[in-house]
């Protein structure tokens, strides 16, 4: 019994954090209709600007987090209207080439400055409980609520500020939301930095968790699509779902069978669910 | 994705062109084995592209592609390794293995569309190269299968050895000549037509009485048949596969080739695979500014010279003729 409790916690709060990768890419797409696969390199860089911040310069930890957060903002920013720009009503495999293109650049010159070895930041807070036999660290509570609170967050930023109302109106329609005076150009970069930024947080809790290479932002970006996917592209709840699926797959396989079988499984789940829901649990149909 | 004007200038002259310096090549660059092995790895990427192209010419593209192309190697590989046959059959059982399971995996994979039908069809190619990675006894895991050795041509009068570079580079190049001909002669036919129809507006072709469905599951079988032809070859020309050399590193390369290439033509998918995989060669020696650089390549080709490389006669024609004008 403990056993599933322990794989239970180990899950949720895996899941949580895939949500938080998946949920900025969502909004990625839902808002450009562009594939960003350099979304696991925001995760990378992020998780790579707490490092120097925290545990090179020793500057506190939640501040490192703004600051990481803030800096993979502005270069989301930069990147839309620099390159995806251009790219916008083309076909979307252009978008995909191009941060295809980033994928390269930013993990090819992340291996040449931040170097190939192994390194970890130091965790907030250390300790833990045991709750029906099962642990849990206190970190892992920690990330989990920083989760819960940025979804929660972004939900009531889009439900209730202006501009929240401005992205939903341009991933509606963008040309009657363009009618309505708002200026989509902007709602693109402000959406493309948050949906970075939200990646670069969950790099700085990773980074915590596990140790942090130039390279680890495939991984993200492989997981953050699984989960997008299995949700619906551009859907905020089916990121959630999906990452909580992904979770406890990842959590529940991986103990009780092996890291293998956990992968081929998620893949034939996502398979499974596009065939028989061809656009994901909460998408809508996107030509 | 105007068809009318690939049929009317059917560009002889180019592909014998090419054909030929194909042909010349390693006498050209005095029968370097480093520049033949270049060769060899451009006819291999030549007809990934192509091939993948075809499944394009529906509207979408595969992920899978590499998976399949491993389903060719492996099926060829275990042949000769447990079976003890020699490649001439190893092509063709690796090619109808591959259509094998194109087909059994089209019928379900092609209920989904647009971008829903890369990620579906992503999921089969990393679904594929975790099984070879798994099944360790029988595929040998993450260290792949060794030993695979070339065949040998007898003739009777004449033997020749494929183990030799220079006759596997006509090898390669014959098979390759042969994809890209049937892909070409394809989508100038009726069937290429009703591809490009599915292409343009599904739900329209559907009305004029295409059998949507079947055409898509057909393109993308023959499409994956002859990729596993070509991971056949691969595998008897590395002599080791592993589960790494086709993940979807493979696919997206592919993929690159076509865009910086062009999407409209037969001519895009082959001119980008040439040309970027000399630049890959070219950069090799840099370390991991090979990546970077590879990365600029292709943002800046699809940045400023939108349409891909085929776009180029027709933009010089373009020149030419507005200083004719003046």
């Amino acid at each position: 019994m403990s056993d599933f409790l322990q794989m239970g916690l180990t899950g949720l709060s895996l899941g949580l954090m895939y949500a938080l990768i998946a949920i900025g890419l969502t909004l990625i797409f839902g808002v450009m209709r562009i594939i960003q696969y350099a979304h696991g390199e925001m995760f990378m860089l992020g998780a790579f600007a707490l490092y120097y911040w925290h545990a090179e310069l020793g500057l506190p930890y939640w501040a490192g987090v703004a600051f990481s957060a803030g800096l993979i903002f502005c270069l989301g920013a930069v990147l839309q209207v620099v390159l995806f720009k251009p790219l916008q009503g083309k076909n979307i495999l252009y978008s995909l080439a191009v941060s295809l293109g980033l994928v390269l650049i930013i993990s090819g010159s992340g291996q040449l400055l931040f170097g190939t070895t192994t390194k970890g930041i130091p965790s907030a807070v250390s300790g833990g409980m045991l709750i029906g036999g099962a642990y849990l660290s206190y970190e892992r509570i920690v990330i989990s609520a920083v989760s819960i609170g940025l979804i929660i967050a972004l939900w009531a930023f889009l439900r209730h500020s202006v501009t929240g109302f401005a992205i939903r109106a341009v991933a509606e329609d963008p040309q009657t939301a363009a009618l309505q005076g708002i200026r989509t150009d902007r709602v693109h970069w402000i959406a493309f930095g948050i949906g970075s930024a939200m990646a670069a947080i969950a790099g700085c809790m990773m980074g915590t968790l596990l140790s942090i290479v130039p390279t680890m932002g495939f991984l993200a970006t492989i997981k953050a699509f699984m989960i997008v996917i299995m949700g619906g592209l551009g859907s905020v709840i089916g990121a959630l779902v999906g990452g909580l699926i992904l979770g406890m797959i990842d959590s529940v396989i991986t103990t009780t069978i092996s890291g293998d079988i956990a992968i081929i499984l998620s893949f034939v789940v996502i398979f499974l669910i596009l065939v028989f829901r061809p656009s994901g649990l909460f998408g809508q149909n996107w030509d | 994705m105007d068809k009318s004007d690939i049929i009317a200038s059917p560009n002889r002259l180019v592909w014998g062109g090419l054909l030929a310096l194909a042909l010349a090549a390693p006498a050209l660059v005095g029968f370097d084995l480093y520049m033949i092995h270049v060769g060899i790895t451009i006819s291999f990427n030549v007809a990934l592209a192509t091939s993948l192209w075809m499944i394009w010419s529906l509207g979408v593209i595969s992920f899978a592609h590499a998976g399949f192309m491993g389903i060719g190697a492996y099926a060829s590989a275990l042949v000769l390794t447990k079976l003890g046959l020699s490649m001439w059959y190893g092509l063709w059982i690796g090619a109808a293995v591959s259509a094998l399971f194109a087909m059994l995996i089209a019928v379900p994979l092609m209920r989904t569309r647009a971008v829903y039908f890369f990620m579906a069809s992503w999921a089969v190619g990393e679904v594929i190269k975790r099984n070879f990675a798994y099944f360790k006894s029988f595929f040998g895991g993450w260290d792949g299968i060794f030993d695979i050795k070339p065949p040998v041509l007898d003739l009777g009068f004449l033997q020749i050895d494929f183990a030799n570079r220079i006759a596997y580079y006509y090898l390669a190049l014959f098979f390759v000549s042969l994809t890209v001909w049937i892909i070409y002669r394809m989508n100038a036919s009726r069937t290429g037509t009703i591809w490009w129809a599915i292409h343009e507006n599904e739900l329209l072709a559907q009305h004029t009485g295409i059998n949507v469905f079947r055409q898509k599951v057909v393109c993308f079988t023959i499409a994956c048949t002859l990729v596993g032809v070509t991971g056949a070859l691969y595998a008897h020309y590395q002599t080791y596969i592993s589960p790494k050399s086709f993940d979807i590193w493979k696919s997206e390369f592919a993929l690159v080739h076509l865009i910086v290439g062009g999407l409209t033509t037969v001519g895009g998918p082959v001119a980008g695979a040439i040309s970027l995989t000399m630049v890959d060669e070219a950069l090799r020696a840099t370390g991991y500014f090979r990546t970077i650089f590879f990365g600029v390549v292709l943002i800046a080709s699809v940045l400023l010279l939108p349409g891909g490389l085929e776009t180029v006669p027709a933009r010089i024609r373009k020149l030419f003729n507005r200083n004719s004008q003046k």
